[in-house]
């Protein structure tokens, strides 16, 4: 009993700062949507559905609802396709190598958000970098910025070591020597990557898209930036709303709104891929 | 007619040759260990073979067809690994129907051959659970059942034995040996453990350095071994400094420390030459000094008992002869000889062969 206890009292500071952090802004969040907006305060203590109401009959919010999971799928699917090759070269180099990658994979995070996005506005803008090399070459050039293509562009740049790591990681896993196991039964390469590496790395891909499409569709900067207004995410209207419409109970109603959302698409996306990876 | 065969192959990683102008051949059915303490580059052939390596020079045939540069896949050669290398994620007849699959042989075909390779193998039981969930014996023989079961021109089995414990070894060498012989498949069989390659092999291949040092019967590699590491790996062995004085009918009269010895050897060897001759413990008959033998074809030496250790079947004894040699003798437990005791050593000739001295 007495080393369990000691054991269980070591998760007792993450928990403390979970709480604290997490938890309780969270429940105040969750209790302010429940109350009626007004123009003097952040809000009336009066219990009300009102804020959810509104949402859900607005055709607006699910606009953007749909268009936020969207660019967060879109994000998700360009980084892995990607992110595959690299961690498949990452686990299966020599340790110099390994690292070496590691370095390039992880440079993004290296950089603040905002910097690394004002970057890519230099890069992405009408008159940037890019535009100037393709008017040069005779090119029309590319709206490249304030649109969707902007976005998934900020996105999957930042979000690709969160895609990398765990499935490198999963593949590292895997014994080579399955590879050719499969190749004297009579696989080629491309079938035995099908059959063998690809199943065995599948609870990689899954860490990795869920880490991804998560973080995608819950930032605020980059589709904030490389959006300006034309690109509307939940995230981008939350926060309007809650600071230039000074509404705290709906921005918290449409937060909460999103996150029962969200969690109800990851947990239909991880049973889907639980089937498929049982049936294979 | 050949099965596997290996012409004046040669395998460099940089600087280093691993396996150095190796030339073999494997008789269609024929069951060959390639016998070799680790780094001898018995494992780098068996790859080559299998087309996960290919040789810097040199070729490869499988029958008749020249595989020396063919992928892995096209080369129809069954491998068994030592860890097995089993798929995690597909289940016992998953795993056994994948190289059928991976033919395109039809579904039903695939499932009948499935069917009776697992009844053959004892498996038909186990046929839904996933490796982690059968032993380590059972996982052994679904990997040769998915070797075998795509009735493969060769099979090539990687220290197979190694990771089982020593009762389940013992067993598994009879199974395996009687599979390949059902099955009659050209089979190379890698290990560093030559009580497996005396027990199983038509013959044996001894590999060291990359350099093969003899290709014989068990019989013969161990009874007339070519090189004095030959002779130590083979076995246990004492090895003694030699001299040839002459050559008398079919045996070389020798000059050691403990006197003139007669000793089988093979042809060739001009009087004078230094050698090393190596006698087997168990061919040495340990006699009492009060007990006169007539003598008639042996060789006795005289030595005292230094160390005397019972070990079950026999009697472990270390002699010294010749003031400074200390000869291990393993005699059966019915001769009982005392430790400081004075006693002949007896050597039958042929139980004595001649080696060429070199680096051991």
């Amino acid at each position: 009993m007495r080393p369990a206890l000691g054991r269980h009292l070591l998760i007792v500071p993450l928990l403390t700062v979970l709480s604290v952090f997490f938890v309780v802004p969270y429940a105040n969040m969750v209790a302010i949507s429940l109350m009626e907006a007004s123009h003097r305060a952040a809000y009336v203590p009066v219990f009300t559905i009102s804020n959810y109401t509104s949402l859900i009959e607005s055709g607006f919010t699910w606009g953007v609802i749909w268009h936020t999971l969207w660019l967060g799928a879109l994000t998700t699917a360009i980084c892995l396709l990607i992110s595959y090759p690299v961690a498949w070269q990452m686990a299966r180099a020599n340790s110099r190598t390994r690292a070496a990658l590691m370095i390039l994979v992880i440079a993004p995070l290296l950089v603040g958000v905002l910097i690394r996005t004002y970057g890519w506005m230099i890069l992405l803008q009408d008159s940037g970098i890019i535009n100037q090399l393709l008017r040069a070459m005779g090119f029309a050039p590319l709206h490249l910025m304030y649109n969707d293509t902007g976005v998934v562009i900020g996105l999957t740049h930042v979000f690709i070591p969160f895609m990398v790591l765990p499935i490198a990681s999963t593949i590292q896993s895997i014994d080579p020597e399955l590879e050719l196991a499969a190749r004297n039964l009579g696989a080629g390469p491309w079938r035995s990557f099908r059959r063998v590496v690809l199943p065995l790395s599948l609870p990689g891909v899954m860490a990795g898209t869920v880490l991804v499409f998560v973080l995608a569709v819950s930032s605020y900067v980059i589709p904030q930036l490389l959006g300006g207004f034309t690109v509307l995410t939940v995230p981008v209207l939350v926060i309007h709303t809650i600071s230039e419409l000074f509404n705290w109970p709906g921005g918290s109603a449409f937060a909460v709104l999103f996150f029962v959302i969200t969690a109800l698409v990851i947990w239909f996306y991880l049973r889907t891929i639980g089937r498929v990876t049982h049936a294979g | 007619m050949t099965g596997i065969r290996l012409d004046a192959v040669t395998k460099r990683f940089g600087d280093a040759v691993v396996v150095r102008e190796l030339t073999v051949a494997l008789q269609q059915g024929e069951l060959v260990a390639l016998l070799g303490p680790s780094g001898c580059g018995k494992t780098t052939t068996l790859r080559m073979i299998a087309g996960f390596e290919y040789p810097t020079h040199g070729s490869i045939y499988l029958g008749d067809r020249n595989i020396t540069t063919a992928a892995p896949e096209q080369r129809n050669c069954g491998m068994v690994f030592q860890n097995y290398a089993l798929f995690p994620h597909l289940t016992v007849e998953q795993n056994v129907a994948f190289g059928l699959e991976m033919r395109r042989i039809p579904r039903a075909e695939t499932r009948r051959r499935v069917g009776e390779i697992l009844e053959r193998m004892g498996l038909a039981a186990l046929k839904h659970r996933y490796p982690r969930q059968i032993s380590g014996g059972q996982q052994q023989r679904t990997a040769l059942a998915r070797a075998l079961v795509t009735n493969p021109g060769a099979l090539l089995l990687d220290e197979p034995l190694a990771n089982l414990d020593a009762a389940l070894r013992e067993e598994m060498r009879f199974y395996i040996r009687s599979l390949q012989q059902e099955f009659r498949i050209t089979t190379l069989y890698v290990t560093h453990d030559q009580s497996e390659a005396l027990v199983l092999a038509d013959r044996i291949a001894v590999l060291m350095n990359g350099v093969l040092q003899q290709f014989g019967t068990p019989l013969d590699v161990y009874h007339h071994p070519q090189t004095a590491a030959v002779a130590s790996f083979t076995g246990l062995t004492n090895l003694l400094p030699a001299c040839i004085e002459r050559r008398s009918g079919d045996q070389y009269l020798l000059a050691t420390r403990a006197g003139p010895l007669l000793a089988g050897g093979p042809p060739g060897l001009a009087a004078g030459a230094e050698v090393l001759l190596s006698l087997r413990p168990e061919n040495l008959q340990l006699h009492p000094s009060a007990v006169v033998t007539d003598g008639s074809g042996c060789n006795r030496l005289s030595g005292v008992v230094r160390e005397r250790t019972f070990a079950g079947s026999f009697v472990d004894y270390r002699v010294e002869v010749a003031g400074d040699v200390l000869l291990r003798v393993q005699a059966a437990t019915g001769v009982s000889c005392q430790a400081g005791e004075t006693v002949f050593v007896a050597i039958s000739p042929p139980a004595a062969w001649v080696v060429p001295r070199g680096s051991v």
